[in-house]
This record gives structure tokens, sequence and C-alpha cells, in this order.
């Protein structure tokens, strides 16, 4: 080798760049993830992280074993909640062998700090896992452009800022990281690939509910590839390793236990495997048969053992031997469903259908690469891009059907733009092709491009296909150079006339012009434009690429780095106001009240209560008993005499509410009160209708004018029981936008706190009355 | 037991201040506060009095107009009883209301409340508090046949000769069971009672010919028009147990404890009002609940939780109070629930042999835990007519099995295991026989190309 710097040779060098390359991204990812940190402070975020926390905290303090059998009777009081058996444990022992670790070097690090910067620090390694990815799909400027747009991409990061220490947080690494193992056991056929994927799928089993994505789109992928008759025993030995280890080892996790042997969601990968089995008898088969018989023997046993199968399963679940789908998976299909028959999974915000701004938000331009990484799969298609195809249609419904879902879907957009702005940059950046002093014919230019691209890659096994097709853009953008060189600045018609040119590039009507066009021009118009057009293009995408940087950082400061325990606003006078009331309340409640005590709130602050009041809870965001939420949805919603005597039954202590109306916080409970009332109806019709707390106008009045049920309920009153006082005769709601109701009686509760911004406000049950006679009558004595 | 930790304390405070003094007999306390229209009326009750001071009280006769007299001064009781015999007054102490009264029955005090067909507004307003409904003012209980005759024939129809109820008996000693027994003399307003309600004892309440009425020009003639409340509604005189076991009388007529009636021949007075006030002063029929345990059967230790389905012993030692020292409360009728929400469990407890015979008798259950995990409550609930209420509650948790204690092999499951073992096996017999029946290549493939 000739061209040695520093004495390392040019693969040397690329390698090493790369490193440089990653280890920066790796950098950016963790750094942008901080602004939650440097903003507020360092503290665990939202709802579900606080669980995590907490139980994280349990598993370090009392060990393993004690975690793994650990009964937590002071959630879902008075039921208990099994939570070694219900939760996914990955998270915690991640952070627990990561804390253990640093501890066994005398790194006293605290464990909070741990779970807060986890989420960082497996982002960095998502982008590894992402190159490795890409790389596999396309070549190593895919995986290095895919692991700096898995880096900052919004859709990723609002699930992994620091703080938000959620099980999405390492899963996404894991999805991806098993996907890349996965697509390189299927390329090499290797069993040891195909045990390190199932290997990996066992840390996603373990780490988060989102695995069924994984057992059900590799068996998609399998199934494609046999139907698409590419079954090869590569293939075979991949899947069967695969499956047969993956399946073992997650039914070791409690909480997933017997599930892949008897429930619909797991039932298309136990297919497949059975498939892959008949089909590989059959190809065994068909070096005993003639081709032309054998070829007709497998598609009809295919068809009939799947039309067979499907009836087998429908029969099984009818039967109920297999359980049906959840109702999660149904409002996956119709996303109506949820809203009729399971309200408390429609109630959640991030279970919405995604509105089409969404996409944009949390992936900026990267969306509209998808369908061109798709393009270049297609044009391409080998084993692996049929994955790609796959995961990238799947998601995409998902992710349009469910806000939160666009968190799978963002590494596929990010690995399939790498792909497409690859192809840009391997295009418009291979200066190789420009003619030198004596090339003179246009013709030349394909072969010039072909020696090129062999040398770049000598390992990439790139087919003809794409060499021709780079070709082909490439002269296309010649003429579209020239002919518009004011049509630069609008990002988006560069990427049609990309995809444009790409599709029609056979065409030779495209091509032509250039030809004769060149012919009477001289070298150095000539190197003109063949430079000019790179220089536009590039330009524009480079301006692009800077505007994704900026939008993701801007995304990420502002809109996904608040903890929400901790809200911020701005004063009149621009100053920065801190608005820590859920704090505060949780804080009065850690201090004042005995350690027993059971406070009742909307499920959404359970995890909270119990994380940081350090309280008994009823209800919390495990939702998992319908009935208890909705006997709580029945006390909310429900007159104070009954919802007095459900709390005494219940032995509650403290009721929480959380209200707005003084700072305008819309998302208190007077506005979760339409679901909390809907659940209950669920479970008790006759008591709750959901009609009665609309007034006569059909609106949803708190004020005077509100239906009698919505004046008597235990909600209204907690919430605006002498908030009229305190904003005197004018009060206003600034939430709901109403005026406020003028009387306000409470007679089982008496208020215990309301913190400085009325936000959180707490009340005590009062205690029977020692005459046995009702509080209302008593309160008249 | 609230009750019992305040007599504690003022059982210390008091022997403390009062050595050699008569030791209290109530378990609460002996001060007892008296409020008379006058100082000197005390006079009318005086054999009432001294049978407090005789049982070990500590009275404190005070005039109703002394402004000085509070039953709480700074929330801390000043009197462990109360007994006022002054209905007719407007103002009692220092302006004591029926709020202070409440206070002072909320911090374990107990109350005996007199009121008579004169009663004021705020022995009225009190009574109502525990419901207890007196007759308008200027009404008075008549009976026309059961009165207390006079020699001369001149009797006065509103001294009524009441027998008290039979089912009150932890209230009153056994002498009122019997079916003959000596009536009780009444003068006074008759009040209206909740039956239903298990608070209140209806100790004393007119006979079939009893009603209450305004009291006419001539009372023994009666004015039926205006009767409002007749035979068994008429409560004379009924009790009230709070729910922190303080208790409170209310009688109708203060003349009830009056010397006059308490010495009258044939009446039952003095053990009636004696048998009222012991109860009332917490010095019968007061239950306690010494002990109580739950532990594992098998090895007879109290872990952290249990278990679903542990075998557990629960066990509860009671004591009642009454002739002046602790006795065991016998009882068939014990219930121990495990609750959660709804009781899992609920069985009559047996009794068993006591630590302490003398004093107290303990109640034994042999239980299988439930089936269930969650935070179980253990309760022994025991409230009956007359007696303290005994609420014992332990909350425990009932965790299910850990992941090692499970049963390892399942008899149902052996033609599975069998069935794994045999694919084991075969699995390796077919690879022992692939790599050791190897042909050597160059004759199989020759074979083949034959083909």
């Amino acid at each position: 080798m000739v061209n040695k710097v520093l004495g390392l040779t040019a693969a040397d060098q690329a390698s090493l760049l790369r490193i440089a390359i990653l280890g920066l991204i790796s950098l950016v990812a963790i750094g942008s993830r901080l602004y939650s940190v440097i903003r507020f402070e360092s503290v665990i975020h939202e709802f579900d992280p606080w669980f995590n926390y907490r139980t994280t905290r349990y598993l370090v303090n009392n060990g393993f074993d004690k975690f793994w059998n650990w009964f937590d009777e002071t959630a879902w009081y008075p039921l208990g909640r099994v939570v070694g058996g219900t939760l996914y444990p990955g998270i915690m022992v991640t952070s627990a062998t990561i804390y253990n670790a640093l501890h066994l070097i005398n790194i006293p690090v605290d464990i909070r700090n741990v779970c807060v910067f986890l989420a960082p620090a497996f982002s960095a390694l998502t982008a590894i896992a992402t190159y490795h990815l890409g790389k596999e799909v396309k070549n190593a400027t895919a995986g290095l452009l895919a692991a700096a747009f898995i880096g900052v991409a919004p859709g990723y990061i609002s699930r992994s800022v620091a703080g938000s220490y959620d099980n999405e947080g390492i899963a996404i690494f894991l999805l991806v990281f098993t996907f890349f193992l996965w697509l390189r056991s299927v390329r090499l056929g290797s069993a040891l690939y195909g045990a390190l994927t199932a290997i990996s799928y066992f840390y996603m089993v373990s780490a988060w509910g989102g695995y069924v994505f994984i057992i059900n789109l590799i068996p998609l992928h399998v199934f494609a590839l046999l139907a698409m008759g590419r079954f090869s025993n590569r293939l075979y030995v991949a899947y069967s390793t695969f499956y047969v280890i993956g399946t073992l080892a997650s039914m070791q996790i409690p909480f997933v236990g017997f599930q892949p042997t008897f429930t619909s969601e797991h039932m298309a990968a136990l297919g497949t495997f059975g498939l892959i089995q008949l089909v590989a008898f059959a190809s065994f088969a068909r070096t005993l048969v003639p081709e032309n018989h054998f070829r007709i023997l497998l598609r009809g046993a295919v068809v009939s053992l799947f039309v067979v199968g499907l009836g087998g399963l429908v029969l099984l679940t009818m039967s109920g031997v297999i359980a049906p789908w959840t109702g999660r998976f149904y409002s996956l299909w119709d996303t109506g469903y949820a809203k009729i028959h399971i309200p408390i999974i429609a109630s959640v915000s991030e279970h919405q259908p995604t509105a089409w701004p969404n996409f944009f938000f949390d992936l900026n331009m990267l969306i509209w690469l998808l369908p061109a990484g798709i393009y270049f799969s297609f044009r391409e298609l080998n084993d692996n891009h049929v994955f790609l195809i796959l995961y990238s249609i799947f998601a995409a419904y998902f992710a349009s059907v469910m806000v939160r879902l666009i968190l799978t879907l963002t590494p596929i957009v990010c690995v399939l733009a790498g792909v497409a702005m690859a192809h840009v940059f391997e295009t418009y950046l291979n200066f190789r092709d420009v003619p030198s002093a004596t090339q003179t014919k246009a013709k030349a230019v394909p072969a010039v491009v072909a020696s090129t691209d062999e040398a770049q890659r000598p390992t990439d096994s790139a087919s003809g296909d794409i060499l021709v097709e780079d070709a082909d853009s490439a002269s296309g953008h010649k003429k579209d150079g020239k002919r518009g060189k004011g049509a630069k600045k609008n990002a988006a018609k560069a990427v049609e006339s990309t995809s444009d040119t790409s599709a029609d590039g056979a065409a030779p009507s495209s091509a032509q012009p250039s030809t004769p066009a060149s012919k009477e021009l001289s070298p150095a118009h000539k190197r003109f434009y063949a430079i000019f057009p790179k220089f536009v293009v590039m330009t524009c995408f480079m301006f692009l690429l800077c505007m994704f940087q900026w939008h993701c950082s801007w995304i990420t400061s502002t809109a996904y780095s608040s903890p929400s325990v901790v809200l911020s606003s701005r004063a009149p006078d621009g100053s920065h106001l801190i608005i820590d009331d859920f704090r505060e309340a949780y804080y009065w409640l850690r201090k004042n009240t005995k350690p027993e005590a059971k406070v009742l709130s909307w499920w959404d602050y359970g995890y909270q209560l119990a994380g940081m009041a350090d309280r008994t809870t009823l209800v919390d965001n495990n939702t998992w008993n319908n009935t208890h939420i909705a006997t709580v949805g029945k006390i909310m919603a429900s007159d104070e005499d009954t919802a007095y005597e459900l709390a005494r039954r219940h032995d509650v202590d403290y009721v929480l509410v959380v209200f707005g109306a003084m700072l305008g916080y819309s998302g208190d409970d007077i506005n979760k009160f339409l679901w909390m009332v809907r659940i209950a109806q669920g479970v008790y019709p006759d008591d709750i209708k959901e009609e009665e707390f609309y007034n006569r106008q059909g609106q949803y009045a708190i004020s005077d004018d509100a239906s009698p049920a919505m004046k008597n309920s235990l909600m209204h009153k907690l919430s605006y029981y002498r908030f009229a006082d305190v904003m005197g005769g004018q009060g206003f709601d600034r939430v709901r936008k109403q005026k406020l109701p003028t009387s306000v009686t409470l007679d089982n509760f008496e208020e215990a706190y309301t913190t400085e911004n009325w936000m959180v406000r707490i009340y005590k049950v009062k205690d029977l009355d020692n005459f046995g006679r009702s509080h209302h009558a008593a309160s008249k004595f | 037991m609230r009750f019992w930790a305040n007599a504690a304390v003022a059982g210390l405070a008091f022997s403390g201040a009062w050595l050699g003094v008569v030791e209290a007999k109530s378990v609460s306390g002996d001060r007892v506060l008296v409020l008379v229209p006058k100082v000197e009326a005390a006079k009318l009750y005086s054999q009432f009095l001294d049978s407090l001071t005789s049982r070990g009280f500590d009275v404190s006769v005070r005039a109703a107009t002394n402004t000085s007299v509070a039953l709480q001064v700074d929330g801390i009781r000043t009197y462990d009883h109360a007994v006022v015999l002054s209905p007719e007054s407007k103002r009692l102490g220092a302006n004591l209301s029926v709020r202070d009264f409440a206070s002072f029955v909320d911090d374990g005090g107990n109350l005996i409340i007199t009121a008579s067909s004169d009663i004021s507004e705020l022995g009225r307003k009190l009574a109502a508090r525990f419901g207890v409904e007196y007759e308008k003012r200027g009404t008075a209980v008549i009976d026309h046949v059961a009165h207390l005759r006079a020699i001369n024939d001149t009797s006065d129809h509103t001294l009524v000769a009441a027998i008290p109820s039979r089912a009150a008996t932890p209230v009153l000693s056994k002498q009122f069971a019997r079916t003959q027994s000596s009536p009780v003399y009444f003068k006074g307003i008759a009040h209206k009672y909740e039956p239903s309600n298990p608070m209140l004892i209806p100790v004393l309440t007119g006979s079939r010919t009893t009603y209450s009425a305004a009291i006419g020009s001539d009372a023994n003639e009666g004015a039926s028009a205006s009767i409002s409340l007749s035979g068994k509604d008429a409560g004379l005189v009924s009790l009230f147990q709070t729910r922190n076991n303080a208790r409170v009388a209310f009688s109708g007529s203060a003349a009830l404890f009056s010397d006059a009636l308490l010495s009258h021949e044939g009446g039952a007075n003095k053990q009636f009002t004696t048998d009222v006030s012991q109860w009332v002063f917490q010095e019968k029929a007061v239950l306690r609940e010494t002990a109580h345990r739950h532990y594992l059967a098998s090895t007879g230790e109290r872990p952290e939780h249990y278990r679903i389905s542990n075998e557990i012993v629960y066990e509860i030692d009671l004591s009642v109070y009454h002739d002046d020292a602790w006795h065991p409360y016998n009882a068939n009728d014990v219930q121990f629930e495990a609750i959660m929400l709804d009781p899992y469990i609920r069985t009559t407890l047996n009794s068993s042999d006591s630590v302490n015979p003398k004093t107290t008798a303990t109640y034994h259950g042999d239980i299988k835990l439930p089936d269930r995990y969650g935070t179980f409550t253990f309760r022994v609930n025991y409230k009956r007519t007359g007696y303290s209420n005994v609420d014992v509650k332990d909350t425990v948790g009932i965790w299910p099995l850990r992941h090692d204690e499970y049963p390892r092999f399942l008899s149902a499951a052996y033609p599975y295991y069998i069935g794994s073992l045999v694919m084991a096996l075969g699995f390796l017999a077919l690879c022992a026989v692939w790599m050791w029946s190897a042909e050597p290549k160059t004759k199989r493939t020759a074979k083949q190309k034959s083909n």
C-alpha cells in the first residue's frame, strides 16, 4: 500500500475513522439526552420509571432472591402485587449489575444516578447496534448514517432522556441488536449467531413486553422467505436455533411463563417453526424426486398446511385451548375497539392513534427518506432486505395506530434512511466519474463507477443492479443540474427527483440529452457540469442534515426533557418558575402520615406515590386489575356517602386529587374524570352512567350549571372544595374556562393538605363518627 | 385499647397523688363531677352520692352555675365521669356546650345526664346528639295502672313504676332478670329512641299502659288527646356506648336518683341506680383483649408474612371487669375473620387453656389460610350489647409461594417427563447410529451414481 498515514493502511484508516465517528455519535447521543438533568435535576421522570426505580432499589438492597419472590403488599391494596412475577426484570437487573460492578471497583455511585443515566448510556449502544445493522444490510456508510440518525431521532429520545428510566430505554437497543444478529445469522447460516440471537432475544424478553414484536416479525420474515421460494439451509439453521433456544429461554421469565405455548401472540412463531421443518424435509425430499413434480408438490403442501394450521389455530382459539388475542392487540387492528371495550387502554394518551404531524415531529426528514430506503431495498432484494421491508411496513402500520409505537418504527426508519442517504452519498460524492482531460465519451461513466464501487467495498456483495442504478441516477442528475439550477432550495424536490429519476432511470430519454451536449463542450466545462450538480445536491442534503440535527436538538430540549414530576413555566417577566407541587405533596405524605396509611388516587399517580411518598396505594400504573381501578373510579364518581362507605371498606386513609384550575394545568383529574366514569361504568353500569355527568346542554360543565351527578361526585367536591374562597368572588377555572361552583360542601372527608399552587390536594377520610351518626348529620350540630 | 390506656395513666397519676386513699374501682379513673342546681340540692341525692364515694370515687359536687367548672382543660379531661342532676339549668358550668360534652365523651369520659319535664334546651340538644329525642317540654310519663301507689290513694300517676328491660343483662344485676322483679320508680319525661341503633340500650322503657302526654290540669286523669309516645316506644332510661367505649346514660328523670325514691320500699331504684352508674363508670361489663397472637402451627413462630394455605393458630385473650377485678370472659361466640374486602374465613374460636386462668380466658382457632394471596386483615370484632367493644385488627400479608416452594415433580406430568426422556435418548441413539454406521464415502457415492 502506498497511501500510508501514520503507518496505517487505507483500510486501517477507514476503520479508525469509523470508530472515531461512532464514538462521536455515541457522545452526541448521550449528550443530547442530558437536557433534562441540566434544566432540572437528576431525577426520575414521569410515572412508570418510578416503579422501575423503586424495584431497582429493592433489588439492590435485598438481593436477587428476595426480588424474584417479592410480593408487594403496599400496591393494589388489599390485593397486593406479585412484583417478581409481573414485571420484566431486565432493566432492574441491568442497573443493579452496573451498580454492583461500580461498587466493586470502589466507585460509590448512587443507585438513582445509575437509573437516571441508564437510558442515555444505552442509547449509545443502540447507535452502535444500528451501525452494525446498517452495515449488515448495506455497508459501513449506511451504518454510520443510521447510527447518527438513531442517536438523535426524537422518536427514540422521547423514551430515553436522562431520568426516563423505562423498559424502552434498554429495549430499543436490544430490539436493534437482536435484529442485527438475526440478519447476520440468516446471512451466514450460523448456528452460533442463531444462538446469540436467541440470547439477545432472551434479554429483550426480560426487558420489555415489546418482545412480541420480535417473535412475530422474525417468523414473518421466515414465512415470507419461504413463500418467496427463498428457503435455504442457512435460514433453516438460523430459525431453528433461534426459535428453540429463544422460546425456552423466554419461558424462564416468570411474567412470560408458559405463554409461548398457548397464547395467540406466540402461535405464529410456533407455526413457522413447524412449517420450516416441513419445508426442510421437503427440500430434502427434493433430492429424491424430479424437480418439476416437486414444485407442484411443495406449493400444494405449503398452501394446504397453511390452511390446516390456520384452521386448527382458529379452532383451538375458539375452544379456549389457545388464549385469544389480548385486548391490547385487538386495539392494534381496530382503533375504535379500545374505546368501546377497554376504556382503560383508550384512556392513556400514548395509546391514541397517531396524528400525522407526530411523524414529522419525531422523525423529521427521515420519514420521507423511508420510502426511498424501501425502494432501494426492493431494487436489491436479498434475504435481509425482505426483512427490512417487512419491518418497515409493519412498524409503520403500528406506529400510525398507536402513538407510542413510533418508538419501534424509529430504528427501521433510521436504518432505511441511512441506506437511502448512503446511496445519495455514494452517487454524489463519487468524483471518479468526473471526466479527466482525456476522457471524452460519456459512455465510460458507468464503467468507472463500477470499478470505483468495486474498489470502495471489496467485501460487499454488491450485485450488478446497484451499479447500473448508481450510474443511471448519476447521469439523470447531471441533466437535472443543468436544467434547473434554481431548483436547489426545495428539499423535498431534491429527493423526489432522486427517486423519480431512479424510478425511470433506465429509460433512455432521460440519459440521452446529456450525450450530445457533452460532445460540444470543452473539458473544463465538462468538469464543471459533472461537479456542479453534485455540489448542489450535496449542499441541499448537508443543509437538510444540519436542519435535522437542529430540529432534533430543539425537540429534545423543548418537548422531551420535562420530568413531568417537576413542571416549569415562565413568569410574565420571563423568569423561570419551577412548579414542584407533586413532590411537595408526596413529601408531605411521607413525613406526616403513618407509614401504613393507604392513599387513594387515580391510577396515574400510583407509582409516584409508592416511589416518592412511600405509602400504600390502591391502584397504580400497572393496570392489571380493571375491577379495582373501576372501584376507584366509582369512589371518585359517586356521591359522598357511597364514596365514604367504599373508601372505608378499602381502608383508605387519604384521598389525593390533582387539580389544575389554579395554574391552568390541563392534565388534572377533572379532565381525566370522564375516563374514570367510563371505566367505572364498564364494571358498575347500574351505579355510574356517563350521560349523567353532562349537563342539560350536553356539556361537560363544572360550574353551577353542572349536572347533579357531577356536582355531587366526590371528585368534583374534592377538587373545588373551598377553591372559590381563595379565588375570590370572580373565581374562574383556568383549565375549563368556566365559572367556579359557588357552594361545595364536604362532610365525610376533611382537607389535610393543599400544595402551594393548589395542584395536589390531599384529604383525610374521617373516622367513623364516635356516636354512630352519619358525618352529614354530625356536621349539622 | 384507648380507655385502658387512659385508665392506666389516670390510675398512675392518681395513686401518686392520693396515696393511701381507697383504690379506684372504675377502670377509667375515679374523678366524678356532679352538677346539681345548687350545692345544697346535693342533699336530695345523698344516698346515690354516698354510694359513689363508698365505691371509691372522688366525687366533686358543683353547682351548675359555678362557672369554673370545665370538663376539659387544654384538651385534657379534668374529670373521668360526670353526672348532671340539674336538668332545668340553662347553663352548665363554664357555659358548657353540647360540643364540650361530645368532646369529653370522645376523650373517653362517661356521662349520666338526667332530665325532667322541665328539661332545658341544652339537655335536649345534648341527648339528640346521641339519638335520644326527648318529648316536648311540659310533658310527662303517665301510667294509670303501674305507678307508685300511696297508702291514702292520692297517688301521683306520673310517678311511674317501670320494670327494667330483661335484655340488658350485662348492665343490670341478676335480680332484674327475674320475671317478678321489683319496679323502678320514675318521674319525668319520656324520650324517643331508635330501637335498631346498636349503640343504644333502652334499659328502662314504659310498660303497655305507659304513655307520654302534656301534664294536664289533672294529671291523674291524663289527656288522651295529646299522647305522643306510649308503651315500649316511650324510653325512660337509655344507655349509650360510643365507638370508643365511653358510656352515657340518659335518664328522663332526675328524681330516679333521689333519696326519696331510692329509699322507697318495694322499689328497686337503689339497685337500679347502682347498676346503671357502675356500668356507666366502667365498673362492670368492661371487656378487653389483653393479648392476641397468631403464628404458624408448624413452627410456633410468627413470620413476617404468611404464605398461601399456611396452617396457623390464632389466639386471643379476653377479660371482663366486674366486682373490682378482671375475670376471664367466657363465651362461645367469639369469631375470627380473615378479610380481604370480603371475609375469606369466618370461624368461631374455641376456648382453650389460658395462660392466666384467673383473669383471662383464651380463645383459640386452628386456621388454614385461604389459597389466595393479598393483604388480609385478621379481625376479632366482638360487639355485644352492654359490653365494651373489642375490635382487634392485624394487617397481615399472605404471600404466594416462593419460586422453589412449588412441587418439583407432578405425578400428572410423568408421561411428559418420560416422553422427553425417550426423545432425548432416541436422539442420542440416532446420533450414535449415524456416526458409527457411516459407510466409507467412496462406496456410497458410487452407489448413488449407479442409481
